[in-house]
């Protein structure tokens, strides 16, 4: 049986002026999935979720959030939470005088506002400051009070723009595990803008990488990484007693192109590979260290990492 | 998990604009700012009635003259703090980040400036009611003080309305918070200068002047009630141009607001 998609877009595009923001954006989300949207500065990825929660309109395609077509932004906004990138909060008001507000602006009771305000502090972690003036909050607290905010409606689908931006690691700990708790808890689904490969990587099931303005890859990361096509190499490392026969040993298996010492750390060494069948070669080379009893201390396959794909794919920006 | 809006008894929901007007006026009022102003407004009331109630006693001044002049001030600043409002309000919240999770909301964009126009206008209705004292004290005793205070709650509010409207309509299309202001400031000035007209320039092109620009004609209404004493239906052609900009100002502030309110211009 076929699930329909939660997002849908085609061939989504904004200009603004002679500045191409996204260009033939297609996409296709099933509900529950956390994708991925990576992209460098000006990829048109908060354009792209502007458009999606109906704040910008498009200059040209379609697209429907939660089965609601986009003729109809109301009862699209109705059905997503936003967590916009670098939002402002309104320091003279407490946390939950903040969210009631919202609460009742998506159509809660005064007393329906005041439950849903308690219960979502109590979920981002910020019962106790609640009663709080925001203006005394940390960055983290107010990004998790976004995140609250974001889910006052009980969205269907949920939109993060740099949701951990400028937090520090614990605090982007805390982001990533609610946003995995929005898709175990709530059953939502997540569109998650970042520049940090290592979020995307951590949490997403598939991602998309923009690249000034249009699609340049879209699948699970292992797909995308191996689309990417990204010269590979492997980097690895042995006892430095052992660098002479390992380089011998690995020059010998068939596929491995050259051999060197790599630069830093004695006994590391760097096969660079050739051809498709690269990963295959690798493991011909591991074989060979193997059979001539040198113990490989590490070893790491270069190129096939999300981080390989997205700098190949946005190297030109 | 959060209650859902699904399960509230729809009877008991407020409208959009009223849940954003209700904010507008507590953060306005309990945030400080409109007490703040109030305050700054009744500071500058008392010295107006004290110059005005000094002449008074000196014989410099007619009774009629220090209440209308008073009136008259009254109108001017409490619809200036009204223009401040409604300018800071579309471009504030777009300059501090706030305006785009407004616009998140299913709230239509018109219930969203129609409500922050509503509170903007609390503060005309708050600078009115500190009024009324001051025009008590200078009008008891000649029958005048009823009149004056219609005429003013009536001229003030049409001008507040109008001058609301236009800060909006600035805010909604000003690059920056700071434009919005100072453009607001400008205007309002342009508009209240030709109450300094000599009475030699008052005739003529003059008088078409007077009579066009919103905030003279509406003085000049209240001028000839308060102090010529004349009646309500005596010089309604003066109200053409305070009704006139009042409604046509109000049209376009829910337009822009409807159709133009939008974030910055940034590609990310």
């Amino acid at each position: 049986m076929r699930v329909t998609p939660v997002i849908e877009a085609d061939g989504l595009g904004k200009r603004y002026g002679a500045v191409v923001a996204l260009e033939g954006l297609t996409l296709a989300v099933q509900p529950g999935e956390i994708l991925g949207v990576l992209g460098p500065n000006g990829a048109g990825k908060t354009t792209a979720i502007r458009i999606l929660t109906t704040i910008v309109s498009p200059d040209r395609g379609r697209f429907s959030v939660a089965g609601v077509p986009h003729t109809r932004p109301a009862e699209i906004r109705r059905r997503v939470g936003v967590v916009p990138e670098s939002a402002g909060y309104p320091g003279r008001q407490t946390g939950e005088e903040f969210l009631r507000f919202h609460a009742r602006l998506f159509g809660h009771t005064r007393a329906g506002a005041h439950a849903a305000a308690r219960a979502l502090l109590a979920q981002v972690g910020l019962a106790e400051r609640g009663g709080s003036l925001i203006a005394g909050y940390s960055r983290g607290m107010r990004q998790r009070l976004g995140i609250a905010r974001a889910l006052v409606n009980d969205p269907r689908v949920v939109f993060l723009d740099e949701p951990t931006l400028g937090l520090d690691p614990a605090g982007q700990r805390q982001m990533l595990a609610l946003v995995r708790s929005i898709t175990a808890e709530r059953g939502a689904t997540v569109l998650l803008c970042t520049h940090l490969l290592a979020e995307v990587e951590e949490v997403c099931s598939r991602v998309l990488i923009l690249n000034r303005g249009r699609v340049a890859a879209e699948g699970t990361i292992s797909e995308v990484a191996r689309r990417a096509a990204a010269p590979r190499s492997a980097r690895l490392r042995v006892p430095a007693e052992h660098v002479d026969r390992a380089r011998r040993a690995l020059a010998a298996a068939s596929g491995i192109e050259r051999v060197e010492p790599a630069n830093g750390q004695p006994g590391s060494l760097t096969a660079t590979l050739n051809g498709d069948a690269s990963v295959v070669a690798m493991n011909g080379g591991l074989r060979a260290l193997a059979e001539a009893n040198i113990p490989v201390i590490s070893f790491e396959l270069e190129g096939a990492r999300l981080s390989d794909a997205f700098l190949a794919m946005t190297s030109e920006s | 998990m959060t209650a859902t809006a699904a399960g509230d008894p729809p009877r008991r929901r407020a409208a959009g604009w009223a849940i954003v007007c209700e904010r507008e006026v507590r953060d306005l009022w309990l945030g400080g700012r409109g007490l703040v102003l109030s305050l700054a407004f009744s500071v500058l009331l008392s010295v107006v009635a004290y110059l005005v109630a000094t002449n008074q006693a000196l014989n410099f001044l007619e009774q009629r003259e220090s209440v209308n002049l008073t009136l008259q001030v009254a109108i001017a600043v409490g619809s200036l703090l009204t223009l401040l409002a409604a300018a800071d309000s579309v471009s504030g919240e777009r300059e501090r980040a706030t305006l785009e999770s407004l616009l998140l909301t299913p709230v239509a964009r018109l219930a969203i400036t129609s409500g922050k126009l509503l509170g903007a206008l609390s503060l005309w209705l708050a600078a009115f009611v500190i009024t009324i004292p001051y025009v008590w004290f200078l009008g008891r005793g000649i029958g005048l003080v009823g009149e004056a205070i219609v005429a003013g709650l009536a001229i003030g509010t049409l001008l507040a309305v109008f001058l609301a409207s236009l800060g909006m309509i600035i805010s909604v299309f000003a690059g920056s918070n700071r434009v919005s202001l100072s453009l607001g400031l400008f205007i309002l000035l342009a508009l209240f200068a030709p109450t300094q007209f000599p009475i030699s320039a008052q005739r003529g092109w003059g008088e078409i002047l007077l009579r066009v620009n919103p905030i003279t004609a509406g003085e000049h209404y209240v001028d000839r009630i308060v102090v010529n004493g004349d009646g309500w239906g005596d010089n309604l052609s003066w109200l053409v141009s305070p009704i006139v900009a009042a409604a046509v100002f109000a049209v376009a502030a829910a337009f822009a607001g409807a159709r133009y309110v939008r974030l910055g211009r940034t590609v990310h």
